[in-house]
């Protein structure tokens, strides 16, 4: 029997500059001979998307490139969220290359936008088949308005039906401060736009959610909530019960760095088992209004009659849980055929926004035994399966997924 | 024993007492987990100028011009800092209060912003209104929120900008100048040490030029010192041996003598004119000339040597009336020199043309043309060069060359230039443009 030469395959670069065709440059060198059927690209925010997308094209010609904006990207060789990175994936062959569904109209709504992508996943996909979504988070600029992942992530499984599919994503951002965020696509830059990457049936998914935040108040009952933006708890205002929780007032300002100091979390389950990080769906603080006494999550999907605690982010917790759960994952993948190591990482874990002594996506990278190529970006939100069931959106995760292929 | 039942009353009261603690030491914890993030980010902060220094010393031993040096520490301020926009902005010189970005991340090179009065320190919040300044350079990059340091002796500023207040920290505060002026300072420092280094570098490079020029004119000096002296000595020590040679041999010994030295002589000449015009400006004793005098002198000056080589010389009509301001016997030196060398340079039954002719704002534009062997296009620019004569063996038999050089030094110090066209084969043309105001009609 002749030896079969396996040709499809899976290679990861990443390089930083100021000088965005450098960094593709760069990149296409350490890809060596490859040549790539898509690229999926995070780029720094603080690249001109034109530009990357120009450079891009150049090095690779009319290879499709799918991605977009990212608060920073993260690989073996290097990661930063100085706004200059680059970081690639580059897939080679039928057997590992995935399929790229698109939606154009989240400004439409992201219910439908979810629905319309899910059901052509569907129609593309078998069960047990991996999809990846990314979109822009950043719906609007002035107030600051995100595209809901929770909606879109509804619409998707909707559309989806009975298609039992391992989704994960994330939201692309320009930088930690949520400025902007777009989307390659078609070769061209986009806005408000949603793609899903199905990824070949042979291939599955091993994913752990690693998280970080800890109850620090009893449960709250909120009792009036207009979307995203909940303006009491337990019959008082939201904004008064953090501001006595955290000793400070938001006075004048947007109250956006809230969104630094606490969550709210929403714990599943048996409400008095004890503490477990796996058991929470936290929700980041977006803004607060003192005049409507109001706070708004970066998500709506809680509702009047939702009880929730007030997190707090604990540094020493999330580099705990990224210890716990690369174990995890280790003894998952091991003996596996692994293809790529994908980490999804909020962008408040970041050293730079949490404080945290130690960059926990370097502690990833020291921990994961796989030594398959890796590409990580910083994200806005992150999509996993929620304790190995249907997906969710979560905020302030990291989400580690390792591709494997069947044997 | 049976224990007490516990009240429902005092279940209630220790719910209550579990959640009031509980709330508070989870208020607690909150606090005190934010408050180490701060004190991290703020370390983070602090650490700007120290990241900038070591930066600074790793560029300094890099091969990189100053010019391109803002741009890898605008990359560390901007990360350390973490904000949208930075730049690094010069005076404009004799134009105060004029600013242009000379480095950028977030903004446009090359942009501008006028300031009056000047601060030394500014930065914008929302709770303050801002001052005209801080908003045009707001304007300037496109944010609203700012932090700007100027340090007036280099003239130059760093302007850092967040669109959104809070950015990851918190708003721009009065302690921050700390950070601004010494992350300035560093550009600075290193911009300057960069310039001293390129300066001590282009000086280095001039002496080891002037040093190997130095020692090239000594050994072509020495050769055509020799060449004569060595036929003179020859010829000399023939006449002296006693042998019958005859009178036409020893008449033709004498002559050759006598060329010998007077080449010699003449080389000696132009080696004293090129080392007295190098080391300083000739005094020019200027007065008004026809033009038509000067040309005509000069022609008639080498009609010896162009009728010997049967070359003919023409001097294209010039007005009577065109004058020239200039030094009479310098420039009938530049004239002997350029002719010298093409009626040299140009073989027998050849043609050198001379015209002149008044340029814009009285400017003089005077031409010598000729149908000689011309000179390799990579030649040209070392034409003006003393001891050089390119072209081979053609060149290395025909004097000192220093012909042009002098001619050069002498148009120089007329302030004009000598100009030096040629095609190798074909023939040059050399021209003398003297600046305006230098032609006049009587």
């Amino acid at each position: 029997m002749s030896p079969t030469i396996d040709t499809a395959h899976i290679r990861t670069a990443y390089s930083c500059s100021l000088d965005v065709a450098e960094a593709f440059r760069a990149c296409r060198g350490q890809l060596g001979a490859a040549e790539p059927d898509l690229i999926l690209a995070f780029i720094g925010g603080k690249h001109d998307p034109k530009e990357a997308l120009t450079a891009a094209q150049q090095v690779f010609g009319e290879v499709p490139v799918v991605g977009g904006s990212a608060a920073g990207a993260i690989s073996p060789s290097g990661y930063g969220y100085t706004g200059f990175e680059v970081g690639l994936a580059a897939f080679t062959g039928p057997d590992v290359t995935p399929t790229v569904f698109f939606d154009h109209d989240l400004r439409e709504g992201e219910v439908a936008a979810g629905r319309r992508l899910g059901e052509a996943v569907r129609m593309g996909s078998s069960d047990g088949a991996v999809a990846m979504l990314m979109f822009d988070s950043v719906a609007e600029l002035a107030p600051l308005k995100l595209h809901p992942a929770s909606r879109l992530t509804a619409g998707f499984l909707d559309g989806l039906g009975s298609r039992q599919l391992h989704v994960i994503g994330g939201g692309l951002l320009t930088d930690i401060n949520m400025s902007d965020g777009w989307v390659f696509h078609g070769g061209e830059v986009r806005k408000h736009t949603v793609i899903a990457l199905l990824f070949p049936p042979g291939i599955r998914a091993s994913t752990v959610i690693l998280h970080g935040c800890r109850p620090v108040s009893s449960f709250l009952d909120i009792t009036r909530i207009e979307g995203a933006e909940v303006l009491e708890l337990n019959g008082e205002r939201a904004l008064a019960v953090v501001e006595k929780m955290l000793g400070i007032e938001i006075g004048t300002t947007s109250g956006q760095q809230l969104s630094l100091i606490a969550t709210l979390g929403e714990k599943q389950g048996d409400p008095f088992a004890p503490y477990d990080e796996n058991n929470y769906v936290n929700r980041l603080i977006l803004r607060a209004d003192p005049v409507r006494g109001s706070i708004t999550l970066f998500e709506p999907d809680f509702t009047v009659g939702t009880r929730v605690q007030i997190m707090s982010r604990d540094n020493l917790l999330m580099l705990e849980s990224v210890e716990r759960g690369v174990s995890n994952l280790n003894g998952a993948i091991k003996g596996q055929d692994c293809l790529l190591s994908m980490y999804i990482d909020c962008a408040g874990r970041a050293s730079v926004m949490s404080g945290a002594a130690t960059e926990e996506a370097e502690l990833v990278l020291a921990t994961l035994d796989s030594t398959c190529p890796f590409v990580g970006f910083y994200s806005g939100v992150e999509i996993a399966p929620f304790k190995g069931h249907y997906s969710r959106p979560l905020d302030w995760t990291g989400v580690l997924s390792v591709l494997t292929r069947n044997r | 024993m049976t224990s007490e039942p516990i009240s429902r009353e005092q279940l209630e009261r220790e719910l209550a007492f579990y959640r009031t603690e509980y709330n508070e030491v989870g208020a607690r914890l909150l606090r005190l987990q934010e408050e180490q993030s701060r004190t991290a980010r703020e370390a983070r902060r602090s650490r700007t100028v120290a990241r900038l220094i070591r930066e600074a010393y790793r560029i300094a031993d890099q091969q990189m011009p100053a010019e391109l040096l803002g741009e890898p520490l605008l990359a560390v301020i901007a990360d350390t800092s973490v904000c949208d926009r930075a730049v690094f902005l010069r005076e404009e010189i004799g134009r105060p209060g004029n600013f242009i970005i000379e480095q950028a991340i977030g903004a446009s090179v090359g942009a501008t912003v006028c300031l009056n009065p000047v601060p030394a320190f500014l930065y914008t919040t929302s709770v303050q209104s801002a001052r005209p300044e801080a908003s045009a350079l707001a304007a300037l990059i496109g944010v609203p929120f700012i932090l700007w340091a100027y340090e007036p002796i280099s003239q130059r500023a760093l302007l850092l900008g967040n669109s959104t207040e809070s950015n990851i920290h918190r708003p721009f505060e009065a302690s921050d100048q700390e950070l601004v002026d010494g992350a300035l300072a560093v550009y600075i420092d290193v911009l300057l040490k960069k310039r001293a280094e390129a300066a001590l570098h282009q000086a280095k490079t001039a002496a080891e030029e002037a040093s190997d020029a130095r020692a090239a004119f000594l050994a072509a000096l020495s050769h055509e010192l020799t060449t004569p002296l060595n036929a003179i000595i020859g010829f000399s020590e023939l006449l002296l041996s006693g042998n019958e040679h005859g009178e036409a041999k020893r008449v033709d010994f004498l002559r050759q003598i006598l060329d010998a030295g007077r080449g010699l002589h003449a080389m000696i000449k132009d080696i004293l004119d090129f080392s007295s015009f190098s080391n300083k400006v000739p005094l020019l004793r200027l007065d008004w000339t026809p033009i038509s005098t000067l040309l005509r002198a000069a022609v008639r000056a080498c009609s010896t040597g162009s009728h010997a080589k049967g070359i003919t010389v023409d001097v294209l009509p010039l007005s009577p009336d065109f004058q020239v301001y200039l030094d009479y016997d310098k420039f009938r030196q530049i004239m002997s020199n350029l002719l010298g060398n093409a009626i040299k340079f140009t073989g027998s039954g050849g043609r050198i043309c001379l015209s002149s002719e008044m340029t814009a704002e009285c400017g003089v534009s005077l031409v010598v043309k000729d149908t000689g062997i011309g000179i390799e296009t990579q030649d040209i620019p070392r034409v003006t060069e003393p001891f050089v004569q390119v072209g081979g063996q053609h060149g290395s038999k025909l004097g000192a060359g220093l012909g042009l050089p002098i001619a050069k030094q002498l148009t120089e110090a007329h302030g004009g230039q000598l100009l030096v066209a040629s095609v190798f084969g074909e023939g040059t043309t050399v021209t003398v443009l003297l600046p305006r105001g230098s032609a006049r009609r009587s």
